[in-house]
């Protein structure tokens, strides 16, 4: 990751589609595929992440002068965890109904590999409004893949979309288990390699 | 690297996870108070919500399942409710206090710990004096959105009803009798049935059977 040369813009749009966190780096999979049988949970977890992910890269930048380069993995850690614990717990206490419907999200956001990624590669060597930007535009490229995701599951699951009914008949129940989430991810992230091929010339999909 | 280096490099890691851990340590403090008596409220609101025709829930004991603290209370109505007066001692006002006379029970509440996939869940169960589930509620748990959390859909929650302790057991498909399975979801349905409820059930029995007279 080249420091300096990107306009901000840019690098939100980087996060959005280029480097997509599921569809171009594959990363965070697991999330991706446990989460996405609903558009509800899909979407209530991409928000808890935009929101981890900005905040872990403000704080990583703050502190890149004062972590040894040798212990950054454990402080990264840390970082995430400190960030994570203290939302459930603020969350817990003063916001008890929303709580109740996304404290789940928010506990499985610890293992997410796609906020360490980014604190490692960009946020550890950038300054702090650029890794904002970053980490703003790789938390907003998650939602939109769990967006995407969690549509074509929940239709084509269940027949719904946010739990409301839309299609009557026989759902293939097997778009919301599992093995559907390894399907559907994988068929969009091969469609989105073919778009990128066919329109960009494969220099990524948003053309940068 | 040198030695100066390694304590360099220590003194950088203990004092970042010191601060760390103090601010976590802080808001733990401020908040785990406010939570512990929100989450008193829900679990009162959440014991007259099983058991909704009773006037009155009685601790009656603790036991520990997964060497967790839990308690089993009686449901009871009252025969008569007898109105006094009594003098609030901080405001000096005069307010009525309820007494309930002759309670008679009509059933049991129990809560317990299943567990999970990846929790324990934390479960109420209501049994008439019969010991057949009247009705079961998860209070909390932390096991995986989409698949595990169905366990507080209502589709699942209200087999229950009507179903002794011998028939609190999950099966994987459709059945007249006992519990069905969530699909994708084996381990916390189970989790909830028998490691929850029907252990509950068994230690109430257990633990009343001296009481209850046919």
């Amino acid at each position: 990751m080249s420091v300096g040369q990107k306009s901000n813009w840019e690098l939100i749009k980087n996060g959005m589609f280029g480097e997509n966190t599921i569809f171009r780096m594959a990363i965070s999979l697991c999330p991706s595929i446990a989460v996405t049988n609903g558009m509800k949970n899909g979407v209530s977890l991409g928000v808890a992440v935009v929101f981890v992910q900005t905040m872990v890269n403000v704080t990583v930048s703050l502190l890149r002068k004062f972590i040894h380069p040798k212990i950054r993995i454990p402080i990264f850690m840390l970082i995430i965890a400190g960030y994570v614990t203290i939302i459930d717990l603020l969350m817990a206490t003063y916001a008890r109904p929303i709580y109740k419907e996304i404290g789940l999200y928010i506990q499985i956001i610890v293992a997410f590999a796609s906020i360490f990624a980014r604190a490692e590669v960009f946020a550890s060597k950038n300054k702090v409004w650029s890794s904002v930007c970053d980490g703003f535009g790789m938390g907003v490229g998650f939602l939109l893949a769990m967006l995407v995701i969690s549509f074509f599951r929940e239709l084509l699951g269940k027949g719904e979309l946010f739990g409301y009914s839309l299609i009557a008949g026989n759902p293939l129940l097997i778009m919301i288990l599992p093995a559907g989430g390894f399907l559907a991810v994988g068929l969009l992230m091969g469609f989105f390699n073919w778009i990128d091929m066919r329109f960009f010339g494969g220099k990524g999909a948003s053309g940068v | 690297m040198t030695s100066m280096d390694m304590v360099k490099i220590t003194f950088n890691l203990v004092v970042i996870y010191v601060i760390g851990g103090l601010i976590m340590a802080f808001v733990y403090a401020k908040t785990s108070p406010i939570m512990f008596i929100k989450a008193k409220e829900e679990k009162e609101a959440a014991l007259k919500l099983m058991m909704p025709e009773a006037d009155k829930i009685a601790v009656l004991g603790d036991w520990e399942p997964h060497e967790k603290h839990a308690e089993y209370y009686a449901a009871r109505t009252c025969g008569e409710i007898k109105i006094t007066q009594v003098k609030d001692e901080k405001t000096g006002e005069m307010k009525d206090e309820e007494e309930c006379l002759n309670p008679s029970d009509i059933g049991y509440i129990v809560e317990g710990f299943g567990k999970g996939y990846s929790s324990y869940i934390h479960v109420l169960a209501s049994v008439d004096k019969n010991f057949i589930v009247q009705k079961i509620s998860v209070l909390g748990h932390g096991e995986t959105p989409g698949l595990g959390d169905e366990i507080e859909k209502d589709y699942f929650l209200s087999q229950f009803k009507g179903r002794s302790a011998e028939n609190l057991v999950v099966i994987k498909g459709e059945t007249p009798d006992k519990i069905q399975a969530i699909t994708g979801a084996t381990i916390s349905s189970r989790a909830v049935t028998e490691d929850g409820v029907k252990n509950g059930v068994h230690m109430l029995k257990k633990e009343l059977s001296g009481e209850v007279q046919g």
